[in-house]
Formats: structure tokens, sequence, C-alpha cells
């Protein structure tokens, strides 16, 4: 938790605790405020290392999640740095599991390279034989794991490795804002408002 | 946080066992009649402050939940087969702090209509089940339920559907404001000349008893509210509790035992604190409303010579019953933006075919909502169709999330014996205490209501205009966050668990109020019932104490 993340906490803890809710409503906007202010530096990008993967594991990740969600005319896992969440989670909070995945991942590669002798690694092919490889395995616990793992590092907070740029919640039409006030989208900005039943429908 | 502390010596007049929906309504009713209230909560107290925007710790991490980590279940389907450990999610899970469930739940607040109370007598026995009426109708709910709206909190509009069952008064606060679902689901339904109307839920829409308004910030379902906007009892019933000053929460404080005397009264209760010390609290009476899988596993934990198979229990029936509510969703995609991910989760519902109809061929009734399911990664993982489940046609789906919505159904879940949550025989959890082990299969009519009420939505969202809808899949359920029926209500001893007081049939000065207590599943949204159980349970509680009658 970095200074500016504490000071936040501070502050929304003296707002709810003791001042109290009734303070909170008068203060609103500013609260809002703050909670925005502290949300965007809780969000922020973590620098993109590998700290798990090996280079070359780290290329058959990428290519992986690459083809769960492809770049294109926008962003896919590649420029979210999905890569990076998956090296920064299995060295915090999925620790637990990182034997686990790198196992799947050396099953993969040594999978890969019976089927494929004479190619280096996965992420060398092509990206219509990516394609076609993958949907050979997408029933494997492995394919499962990478899929997770993928949207995970695509949308989760930015300050957990992936979602770089937020490009990710920019994929999705996500904006991560406290507060919001109707109208929310296009269909509810001209409603009417709630016509009730003519008594005689009511039972 | 104010209140008083007891000490372990003292002899209190209530003992709550759990802080959540049901303990934290028991423990202010008890303590404004003016008796001693110690509630004991397994697990910590968080502020407001300390609730984040982090999909991956809540939603996948269980941060908030009983963790599968150190408590972990198995899981069945019938009783032939070996149950399993649960993996990364539990199946009955629960959000373990003060405020329960009640912090991080949707807050849909529907009232059980009349016939959810009456439904054997109405439709005649199904067989094979353990279909029953409730021992209390809606009348005798009725203030309980106003009492739930205006003390609690919940924002509706009253009138408003042809199938709500009578008020004695309209709602305290307006309904939140419509979303784009809403709209649509609005649009879609009356077109087929349904009935939609504003979702009551127990989030202020307007400042309420001290608290602000809902901010939108549209982190309900699976959250605690920064804002305290969300009527949770952490921030409604237990501060009024404390502020009795007869009161004191004390939270990290995992109850494991009920012990119980030659006379067959109960003296006390062992519990964990924090640092997994032991200590045996005093006490002249207990109220287990610790939820409809724990409280059940609290009385089977709490056996000994005189209770083999466990306390209260002598109807067989702690821990059957087992009901969790269908649930189902269908998918659409529309023309334009509907940003779903802003507001609270629900804000139009129809009721049209709550009721069961004999002509359908099966029982069960149930409610559609509108809904998001619910942030952007639960959305990816679970919403596209397994054809769209990775690559170009995956990603193109993600980028049209901002013009989907989902309806989802809430459904009958019909009583079976064999349905249950018991004491697995061979694993422990991280106290050493035996753990959960849940058999549950649907019932037939469950699955096919679940499947009608299903066609329906994808009926509504046609009508609507969606440019593309899908369902998503119906099968056996392998868990919920809806925990009912396992210390069923009733009059008889032999067929059910607590009296309509909710007194346990056996124990005199043992009380077990939570969803637990339902003798029939309703449609969905079980809290606002169990709220205006407690409420009832609690008054009734306090005049025994008061009548010398415990």
């Amino acid at each position: 938790m970095n200074k500016n993340e504490t000071s936040r906490r501070q502050f929304l803890r003296a707002t709810g605790g003791m001042l109290g809710a009734t303070w909170i409503g008068t203060h609103w906007p500013a609260l809002v405020a703050a909670a925005e202010h502290a949300h965007q530096v809780a969000s922020g990008a973590v620098e993109q290392t590998l700290g798990i993967l090996s280079p070359t594991q780290a290329r058959d990740v990428e290519a992986v999640a690459a083809q769960i969600v492809p770049s294109g005319d926008t962003p896919g896992a590649r420029e979210a740095g999905v890569v990076y969440f998956i090296d920064h989670v299995h060295a915090g909070p999925y620790a637990a599991r990182a034997a686990e995945f790198l196992a799947g991942l050396a099953d993969f590669q040594a999978d890969f390279a019976t089927r494929n002798p004479g190619v280096t690694s996965f992420a060398d092919l092509p990206d219509g034989a990516q394609l076609a490889y993958l949907k050979g395995i997408e029933t494997t616990p492995f394919f499962g794991t990478m899929k997770f793992l993928t949207v995970l590092g695509l949308l989760a907070l930015p300050s957990y490795g992936g979602n770089a740029g937020k490009l990710g919640w920019k994929l999705v039409g996500f904006v991560d804002q406290h507060a919001w006030t109707p109208p929310f989208g296009h269909y509810d900005r001209d409603y009417p408002g709630f016509v009730p039943y003519p008594k005689e429908q009511r039972s | 946080m104010s209140g008083r502390t007891f000490a372990p010596r003292d002899t209190v007049d209530f003992i709550v066992v759990g802080s959540g929906a049901a303990g934290g309504v028991m423990a202010r009713e008890l303590a404004q009649a003016g008796l001693d209230v110690l509630v004991l909560e397994q697990g910590p107290r968080f502020t407001a402050a300390d609730f984040k925007h982090d999909e991956l710790a809540y939603w996948f991490n269980n941060e908030l939940l009983n963790s599968p980590d150190d408590s972990p279940q198995t899981f069945r389907s019938t009783a032939q087969q070996q149950a399993t450990r649960v993996g990364d999610f539990p199946a009955l899970w629960y959000a373990r702090m003060v405020g329960g469930s009640s912090n991080h739940f949707t807050a849909n607040f529907w009232r059980f209509h009349e016939v959810d109370f009456r439904e054997r007598s109405l439709l005649g026995t199904i067989p094979g089940t353990s279909f029953a009426d409730w021992p209390i109708d809606y009348a005798e709910m009725e203030p309980y339920y106003t009492k739930v709206e205006w003390e609690v909190g919940v924002s509706g509009l009253a009138g408003a559907s042809p199938f709500d069952p009578p008020r004695s008064k309209p709602y305290p606060m307006p309904p939140l404001p419509v979303k784009s679902s809403g709209v649509l689901l609005e649009r879609g339904a009356r077109k087929l000349g349904l009935h939609p109307f504003p979702a009551p839920m127990a989030i202020a829409s307007v400042p309420y008893r001290g608290r602000p308004a809902c901010a939108h910030c549209g982190f309900c379902i699976g959250f605690g509210c920064e804002m305290q906007a969300k009527s949770s009892t952490l921030y409604t019933m237990i501060p009024e509790a404390e502020a009795t000053g007869r009161c004191e929460v004390r939270s990290e404080s995992y109850v494991f035992r009920i012990e119980t005397n030659e006379r067959n009264r109960v003296t006390g209760v062992r519990y964990f604190d924090r640092d997994r010390r032991e200590h045996f609290q005093k006490a002249r009476a207990v109220v287990v409303c610790a939820n409809g899988a724990e409280s059940a596993r609290l009385l089977l934990m709490s056996a000994d010579a005189r209770h083999p198979d466990g306390l209260a229990n002598s109807s067989g029936l702690v821990g059957r019953n087992l009901m969790f509510n269908t649930y189902a969703e269908v998918h659409a995609v529309f023309e334009h933006e509907l940003n779903e991910y802003k507001s609270v989760q629900v804000t139009r519902i129809v009721h049209d075919f709550y009721d069961s109809d004999p002509k359908r061929g099966f029982y069960g009734g149930g409610g559609l909502d509108s809904r998001i399911g619910p942030n952007p990664i639960a959305w990816s993982l679970f919403a596209p169709p397994p054809e769209r489940s990775w690559g170009s046609g995956f990603k193109e789906l993600l980028e049209a999330m901002p013009r989907a919505m989902v309806v989802a159904t809430h459904g009958t879940s019909l009583p079976l014996e064999s349905n249950r949550v018991d004491l697995d025989p061979e694993l422990k959890d991280a106290w050493g205490l035996p753990a959960m082990r849940v058999t549950y299969k649907d019932h037939p009519d469950d699955l096919a209501m679940s499947r009608f009420l299903q066609d329906r939505a994808v009926e509504i969202m046609q009508a609507a205009g969606a440019q593309r809808v899908w369902r998503g899949p119906v099968t056996d359920a392998v868990g919920s966050p809806h925990l009912l029926g396992t210390c069923r209500m009733g009059d008889d001893p032999q067929s059910s668990v607590v009296d309509r007081h909710h007194r346990t049939h056996d124990v005199r000065n043992l009380f077990v109020c939570d969803g637990s207590s339902f003798v029939t599943s309703g449609r969905g949204q079980p809290t606002m019932t169990i709220q205006a159980l407690a409420f009832r349970a609690g008054e009734h509680i306090a005049r025994f104490a008061k009548q010398g009658e415990i």
C-alpha cells in the first residue's frame, strides 16, 4: 500500500467512522472526489517485469493469451499486458498455485514439441496455426486456466499487473468511477416514468 | 463502535450467534427491549472504508467469504455418492463479517406473497417431497415486512405490482432510478401483456436515517457498500443495537459448540477467538442466527451423550430440506449502449409467473429481473456461450458488453429431506472441526420451472428488440448463497425443528432464526423474509424473557 493509498484509507476511515453518516451526506461531493482520486491511485499500473516466468515461457503464455483475446483494430490481451498479470499473481495472490501452473505450462510446451517437431515454440507458429493448435486442446485444464487468467489479466485492477493503461476496461466499455448520475445509458435517457396499471387489472 | 462489554464470567441474557441479516435484527430487537445481548460473529468487523472495488479479490479470491482454504466443504448430489472436496469457491457461501451476507448481497427485497405460506393447502401434496404449509401466514408477517422496509430501509413503489400482497404502509423511499436494462425489460414485458414494476431494493435512494443515498457506483452484488447506502445490518441494526448500551458485538469469535446441562437447558457457548484460544461464555438463552448452513452445522456439532444426533434434532431434520432458489440467465445485446456496470443491479421485475400453475404440468413459480451479471470479469467468464468463449468471437462479445444485459430468473426449490447439510466424516476445517458436507440435487420440477422462466425471459428480450439473445445453462445446482430450510419451522415436533416462535422444540432456551427457518423456498430474494422473521421472533423472544418463559 503506497502513501497516497494510506492517506485515502485514513481519510475514508475518519469520515466513515468518526464523523458519521450525516457528515458524509453533507460532504458528499468531497467524498466522491476523494474516492475517485484514491481509486485512480489504487488502480495504477505496476512495472512490466517478469519474476516467475522465463522469457521463453512468457512468449508462449503471451501467445496463448493473444489467441484468447486477439489484437486487431482494438487492443487485445497482448497490449493489455496479460502476461505480466499472469507472472505477478503467481508471485502474489496465486503463489500457492504457481507450481501447478508452471507444471501445466511445461506439459503444454512438451506436448507442443512432440507434435510439432522442428518448431522451437508455440509462439513461433504463424497465427492461423496457433489457432488451429489451440482448438485441438481447448478442453484441457491448462487451456481452461489460461482462459481464466487471461480474462482476469485483461479486466482486474491494473495494480495486479495486467489491464495496462486500462486497455481491458476500455475494450469492454467499463469506466472506473465511484459515482454516476442518470441517465446511465441510451434507453433510460427518455424514460417517461413508470405508468401504473389500471385498477381493474389488479388482483 | 460503542456499546457494552461483557466478561466471560457474566451470564448474559442472550447470546446471538451471527451478526448478519437475522442476527443484526435479533440483537437490536432484544437489546432495545432491555435485555443484555452478546453477539458472537466469526468474521472480522470492517468499516465502509475497508471495502474496495476489486472484483478479483471479492469474486475470485473469496476475501469476504467463507473461504474453502480455512473452511473447506465437501459436495455430492446424492447420499449414495462419496462427497468430494469443493475447490476454489465454496458450495454454500456467505459473507463472513459483521453484518454477514447483508453486506455483499444484491439487496433485492421482494416480500413473499400470501401463497408462499400456504401452498401445500392450495396445491396438495407433492410425492417424495416435504412440501408443507408454514405455521404462520402472510397476514401475521405483514407488520414485520413493513418494519423491515422502514427500519432497515427499502426503496420501492407501493402498489406498482398488481401481484403484490396487501401492505399497511408505502415504502419509505422512492424506487432507485431506472437503468436501461429496466427500461428494456419493461418495454418487452409490457408488449407481451405482462406487468413489470420497479424493483424494491434495500438500498437508499435518498438520504435515510443518517445514511447517504446510493451513488450508483454499480458495485453491489458481491461487494460491501463503500457509501453505506446499502441497508446492511453493519450500517443499520448493529449500530442501533450497540447504541442501547446493552449489546456487545464480539467479532472474530467462532462459536463451535452450544453446551447444555442435565436439565436440558443451554448454559452457554464455546468459541474460538481470533488467536484460536477457546472460551466459554455463559448465557441464559442462545439465539442461533448463523445462516441456513452454519446454524444447522453448529447444532450438529453440539451433539453430546444426551443429544447423540445433535442438539434440537429429535426430529432428525436438522440440516435437512436444504433449499436454494433456482437461478438461470438469458443474455441479450441491443443496438445502443446500456452501460449496465453503472448503478444497482436490478431496477425492474416481472412477477406474472409467481404463482404455481397446475396447467404447466409441474410445481413452481418465480420472478424475472433485469440486471447485468454483474461486473466485467464475471460477465466475460460466465456470459458468453461456449462457441464464443475465446478468440475473435469472444472478443467481439466483450466489445458488446456496454450494449448487453441479463434477465435473471429466480424460482422455487422444493424441500427434499435428501438435500442437506451435515458433518463430513473425515475432512476438518482449519480449527480442527468437522467440515460441512453438502448433499444437493434439484427436484425435476425446479429445473422445469427454471426452463419455463428462461423461455419467458427470451420472449421478453425479443419483444424488447434485442439484436442477439442467448441462454445460460440450466443444470443441477452445485451451490448457492440462498441457504434455506435446514431447521424448518412448524407446530409438530416430529416434522420441524423450531416452533412458530423459533424456539427449538427440544430445548426451551434455544432459538434458531435465519434462512434455516424457511418451510418453503419462496421465489428468491430470501433476505427480506429472513429479516421480517427476525423482527417477529425478536418481539416474541423478548416477551418470553420478560414473562419468565425462557
